[in-house]
């Protein structure tokens, strides 16, 4: 497991408690899987994501990520009705561990943009991540 | 890292497999919602059942549905990574429901560490068997003994480990094991030419449980722990989870 020292982290981005980060473009917000998130589950193989369209509520399962026989269930950190789907990564969904913060997952029109607020600064991250 | 206090085992018996997967989503919520010493190891044998994983692999089974229904055989899909399997009588099935991050492990280390107590389980018995990086699990050359296939929710594992100790084998020709053409499977008993009998192999899972996850392991003779009962199993989603595929 990489030390703390050595795990990256998006200064801009807002973050979950299940290692999701939040950015946000005008109206809509990217989610994708923290740096700890991906060294957490290792070489990922498979991506499982909704389709556009469907909505979730804050905290609502809406994909899974698969490592070494092992399924990582993803969480959508702010409610929403999924606008698009990172195209990239059915074909290789490695990229999500070289380049965790550059491989957004879903995008999401947010039910309450508000809830955005509630999510974890990057200190506060650094903080559930130090223990 | 601190060190961890004692995880817990239960040791279930013979256990329908929805009933097992419900208990484990219940307890994946009651550990999440706890701390360290709420960790468990869940062991069971199930009665017969084809159970496929989140990626499916109906496509590996290579006899008509139906004929799972005729012979009263389940088949469910279900969370954990990996294809179709097969569980019965005399295999010996491993649950640990683990909190990944507060043990301090990587879900890659983690799925060595279940193949690393099957090896050894397996040494144990005078059997030498091996990994292989690219299908997990344990092998006997070609031959496959014990399968992986794991699942984590909010940081938390759920399914686990199963090991082939003493049951008939013929189930596994119906499918392509784990969606690996040309696999046959294989067992303690008949590697090693003479009835390996499961509670013996049981006994020394348990005593090789704590060297292997680096902490003490209780066996909790009472059963489940008392407030298990209160995350109730259906609640939510937990009960579409596991659906019955036809």
């Amino acid at each position: 497991m990489k030390g703390f020292d050595a795990l990256l982290f998006g200064e801009e981005l807002r973050y979950s408690e299940d290692h999701e980060w939040v950015s946000t473009s005008g109206e809509t917000f990217q989610v994708g899987v923290s740096d700890y998130a991906q060294d957490q589950m290792g070489d990922i193989v498979y991506v499982e994501l909704p389709e556009v369209g469907q909505t979730f509520a804050k905290g609502e399962q809406f994909g899974t990520l698969e490592s070494v026989k092992a399924v990582s269930e993803l969480y959508l950190p702010v409610g929403g009705e999924i606008v698009s789907v990172n195209p990239a990564l059915a074909d290789s969904p490695e990229q999500i561990n070289s380049d965790p913060y550059g491989s957004w997952l879903v995008t999401i029109k947010p039910s309450d943009p508000e809830e955005l607020e509630r999510l974890l600064s990057v200190a506060a991250y650094r903080q559930l991540l130090q223990g | 890292m601190a060190e961890l206090p004692a995880a817990g085992l239960v040791d279930l018996g013979r256990r329908d497999y929805q009933a097992c997967h419900r208990l484990q989503l219940a307890l994946v919520e009651r550990r999440r919602r706890g701390g360290a010493e709420d960790d468990l190891f869940l062991l069971t044998e199930h009665p017969p059942v084809f159970t496929l994983g989140r990626r499916g692999g109906q496509e590996n089974l290579v006899v008509a549905a139906e004929e799972l229904a005729r012979r009263g055989i389940g088949l469910h899909r279900v969370e954990r990574g990996g294809d179709i399997t097969y569980h019965g009588p005399g295999q010996l099935v491993l649950y640990p429901i683990l909190h990944l991050g507060q043990a301090g492990l990587r879900v890659a280390e983690y799925v060595g560490r279940l193949e690393e107590l099957m090896l050894q389980l397996a040494a144990g018995c005078g059997l030498a068997v091996g990994r292989d990086h690219r299908n997990r699990g344990v092998w006997v050359g070609d031959r496959k003994l014990g399968s992986v296939g794991v699942a984590v929710r909010h940081g938390v594992t759920y399914h686990g480990l199963a090991l082939n100790i003493d049951l008939d084998l013929t189930p596994f020709s119906w499918v392509n094991p784990c969606g690996l053409h040309g696999v046959a499977m294989t067992s303690l008993s008949r590697e090693l030419g003479r009835q390996v009998a499961p509670a013996e192999v049981k006994k020394a899972l348990v005593a090789l449980l704590p060297a292997v996850f680096h902490r003490e392991v209780n066996l909790l003779s009472g059963g489940l722990p008392h407030d298990a009962a209160c995350f109730s199993p259906c609640s939510g989603d937990a009960c579409h989870s596991s659906t019955e595929v036809r």
